[in-house]
């Protein structure tokens, strides 16, 4: 024991006299290092025919889901309603971007191997790690604000000046979102054990998402009683919204400058300044101790017996949908990843907080209505339609997800093998998240839904979601039709594929026209159900097509 | 059978060789140890490493080699114990004794969609090298190992040899002390291996010290000055070859490292790995 308090103690000593300081030549190296891997990971991949750069359609996709929301704002009175809509939705896509890519930027023991043993203080590590993830905050915040501060210029008076006051403004207002999320994280990694750690941060994880989800849905929500053409009343809630906080700062630039928005431009600088040192200094002596623990714990990790024997026989029952072995071992790979692998679980974990944070909106709103009933005359927000989405929302973080792991390399074995087919192996992958996630989650949702409307609607409008989710699911997996866990995980792809939250626009137009049939008339509605349930098994068998035509040229290039 | 006592040597009373190294101690455990859990990986270490010194150190699959060198490397804390560079305590003074130091790790680790280039330039700024000396020097080494072709190509489509070049130059770049070198020879082809060989003596010779982990025995015997083998986290031998032989009553190395850390009849255990593979031993069980 003492020998023990020793070893502390003398580490407590060289965090003190050369772990302190940050060494500005390697955190340069490092951070240049950094994204060269980034970027030529991601190219060196690459396999369209248009080979545009990753990052490059990384930030058009950011800069029109902005230029929409801009523009979708366009008649707002005021600039403070305009700022502080367009910086909810900013700091809340920032937010869940960092949640996204976290675990892979400064979370991950992944170079440790490479830098331990080199004389790099714990600072500059961190920092290092820390600049590359601001890095990619300024891209994308840039690439989503841009379009607002164009309109901000245009609309407002003050032109050019306030629109890059207001594009300065929205950085910070991301960049202090991004801190507070690292802030979280290195406060989980401060408190819990590094063995608890693993399994802490998934369920910090989704109740981050939950509530920056439920903060974002409801926030804006519970202010705009019409639309967004009437100017948003400051009463005393605007102390506890940080979005209100910066745009507070853009309406003093406009020229109307009351002393309430010069406070609130205060707290929006001092609070950006307050979260980002924290989150820079928080755990910056400890960083190379916690991640060298974190890359020990894994080996020293057994698996435990697992106590949940009927999670265990229930997912074994799902393996009887496999229609061969190839199907079965793509099953039972993701089984086994999905229980044990913690960056798999933090990639796809905190999808479901989404859903499940509408839902708690939806109670406190009270805009769960059945969705089968007649509609109300007033105009009421569609808590129904965004609950939808975002069930159909999770099946990206699924397609995305299976396909890669930092392990990728051990894929050889799939072209290594005697294999008929290597489609079985997605297939299989696919049928253990629908079997041991997605139902289980919709049959979640089916109980909380009864009990505020009645359980057939419920029952008929989740499976209709459920359907439209297989469908995306299907579409989704198009998209990245590979074997599972064969990809490395790079950092832009996952937010390259938020693009494709256009294409779930069109499960929406489907949810919606078939619940309005369904009011309608039931007759159209169940048939309408069935072309549902038909394009569902044609998007599969395209799938299947799909996968087969591109994996039977698929080579291993590890 | 408690071998630790009765195989350890002294290694400044053994042979000449050892005995010409400088009298000053480059690397030393004093009781290191540490735990993963309930497991034991290295117990209550003491190891005094001479400068100029080749210790070999060895010992069979989960013995607790790798984790030695990370916790000499700075890599990971001890539960216990203490681990000195040059007298300089690793734990307390990180960063001074990790830049006297060169490791290959077993991993083979490497940022692969850099250029062996762009990868030792970093390693050499790291080291505060000047980006031109570091650039220079880089380019000798890979010269030196026949990989200058592939200076500008990235590392994904290295074979592990070449990888592993990359990683021996990065580990020499800046001319360290010490060299802890886990399994260095993977993957590389004879004539590399012959140059690394007669290098770690000739770095020797100029008093680096190189703390050489391997499973290849031959290169053990040939190369080390003193042997260090190591089986369940414990030291159960430390001596020069010779030494170690008479102690086993072998004739190789070898043989005496199987003496140490194998208490069953490996010639045993073949005969039924042949017969599970070809599936006679379900026949032989039915008869």
């Amino acid at each position: 024991m003492s020998s023990r308090q020793s070893s502390d103690d003398r580490l407590r000593h060289g965090d003190r006299k050369s772990e302190q300081a940050a060494d500005w030549g390697q955190i340069r190296a490092l951070f240049a290092a950094g994204l060269h891997l980034d970027l030529r990971s991601a190219r060196a991949k690459q396999r369209n025919r248009l080979r545009i750069p990753p990052m490059i359609s990384m930030l058009a996709t950011y800069a029109v889901i902005g230029s929409i929301l801009a523009f979708s704002l366009v008649k707002t009175s005021d600039p403070f309603t305009f700022t502080l809509l367009t910086f909810s939705a900013a700091m809340f896509m920032t937010a869940i971007t960092v949640i996204m890519e976290y675990s892979s930027v400064v979370v991950s023991p992944n170079d440790y191997e490479i830098l331990a043993h080199r004389p790099i203080s714990s600072r500059t590590y961190y920092f290092a790690k820390v600049a590359n993830l601001f890095f990619y905050v300024a891209c994308t915040a840039t690439a989503l604000n841009l379009p607002a501060a164009i309109v901000v210029g245009l609309r407002f008076d003050g032109g050019a000046a306030v629109g890059f006051l207001y594009l300065i403004m929205a950085l910070l207002a991301c960049f202090a979102a991004a801190a507070l999320i690292i802030l979280v994280y290195s406060t989980a990694l401060k408190l819990f054990d590094y063995q608890r750690f693993n399994t802490a941060i998934t369920y910090v994880h989704s109740i981050a998402t939950i509530a920056l989800t439920f903060g974002y849905v409801l926030l804006p929500r519970m202010l705009i009683k019409e639309n967004v053409t009437v100017a948003i009343e400051k009463g005393p809630w605007i102390w506890f919204a940080p979005p209100a906080w910066f745009a507070g700062g853009v309406e003093l630039s406009v020229g109307l400058g009351d002393s309430r928005n010069l406070i609130l431009a205060l707290l929006a600088i001092v609070s950006a300044v307050v979260v980002i040192h924290a989150a820079l200094t928080m755990i910056s002596l400890e960083y190379s101790r916690s991640i060298a623990e974190l890359a020990e714990s894994s080996t020293e990790e057994t698996v435990r017996k697992d106590r949940r024997k009927l999670r265990t026989r229930f997912a074994a029952l799902g393996i009887m949908f496999c229609r061969n072995d190839e199907e079965r071992a793509g099953f039972q790979l993701m089984q086994a990843y999905m229980r044990r692998n913690r960056k798999l679980r933090l990639r796809i974990y905190p999808a479901f907080g989404l859903p499940l944070a509408v839902y708690l909106f939806g109670l406190v709103s009270g805009g769960l209505n059945d969705p089968l009933a007649p509609r109300p005359v007033e105009s009421t927000f569609p808590v129904m339609e965004l609950l939808g989405f975002y069930c159909v929302f999770i099946t990206l973080f699924f397609a995305s997800a299976i396909t890669q792991s930092d392990q990728w390399k051990a894929s050889w074995v799939f072209f290594a093998a005697p294999l008929e087919s290597r489609v079985g192996l997605l297939v299989g992958a696919r049928k253990l998240v629908i079997w041991r996630y997605m139902i289980p989650f919709f049959c979640v949702l089916l109980l909380l839904m009864s009990l505020v409307m009645p359980p057939e609607s419920a029952l008929l409008y989740l499976f209709i979601t459920f359907v439209l989710s297989l469908m995306a699911f299907s579409l989704l997996s198009m998209a990245s039709p590979f074997m599972p866990l064969s990809q490395s995980i790079e950092k832009t792809r996952q937010a390259r594929q938020m693009g494709l939250i256009m294409l779930l626009g069109i499960a929406m137009v489907f949810l919606v026209a078939i619940t309005e049939t369904l009011r309608e008339s039931r007759l159209a509605g169940a048939i309408a159900v069935v072309l549902l349930l038909t394009l569902a098994c044609l998007s599969e068998i395209a799938l299947r097509k799909r996968l087969a035509s591109r994996l039977a040229r698929e080579e291993f290039l590890g | 059978m408690d071998t630790t006592d009765r195989q350890r040597i002294d290694p400044t009373n053994s042979d000449s060789k050892t005995a010409r190294q400088d009298s000053a101690i480059a690397i030393e455990f004093r009781g290191l140890a540490k735990s993963f859990g309930d497991i034991e990986a290295v117990q209550n270490l003491d190891i005094k490493i001479p400068r100029g010194q080749i210790c070999g150190y060895l010992g069979p699959n989960g013995a607790g080699k790798t984790t030695t060198v990370k916790m000499a490397t700075g890599m990971i804390a001890p539960t216990s114990g203490t681990a000195l560079i040059n007298g300089i305590d690793v734990v307390e003074s990180p960063i001074q004794t990790k830049l006297m130091i060169g490791v290959v790790p077993e991993t083979g680790a490497l940022y692969e969609n850099l250029t062996p280039i762009e990868y030792l330039t970093l390693v050499g700024r790291l080291y505060h090298l000047e980006p031109d000396a570091a650039l220079e020097k880089a380019e000798e080494f890979l010269r030196l190992f026949g990989i200058a072709d592939s200076s500008e190509r990235m590392m994904t489509g290295f074979s592990r040899g070449m990888k592993q070049k990359v990683l021996i130059s990065a580990a020499l770049l800046h001319n360290p002390d010490v060299l802890f070198l886990d399994e260095p020879l993977a993957g590389l082809d004879a004539n590399t291996a012959l140059i690394l060989k007669e290098l770690l003596r000739e770095l020797a010779s100029q008093g680096k010290t190189v703390f050489y982990c391997s499973h290849i025995l031959e290169v053990v015997e040939k190369v080390c000055d003193r042997v260090v083998i190591l089986n369940g986290g414990e030291v159960v031998a430390d001596g020069n070859v010779e030494q170690l032989k008479e102690m086993t009553h072998r004739t190789s190395l070898e043989d005496a490292f199987t003496e140490l850390t194998s208490e069953e009849d490996l010639g045993a255990i073949v005969r039924a790995f042949s017969r599970s593979i070809t599936g006679k031993a379900r026949e032989a069980g039915n008869e």
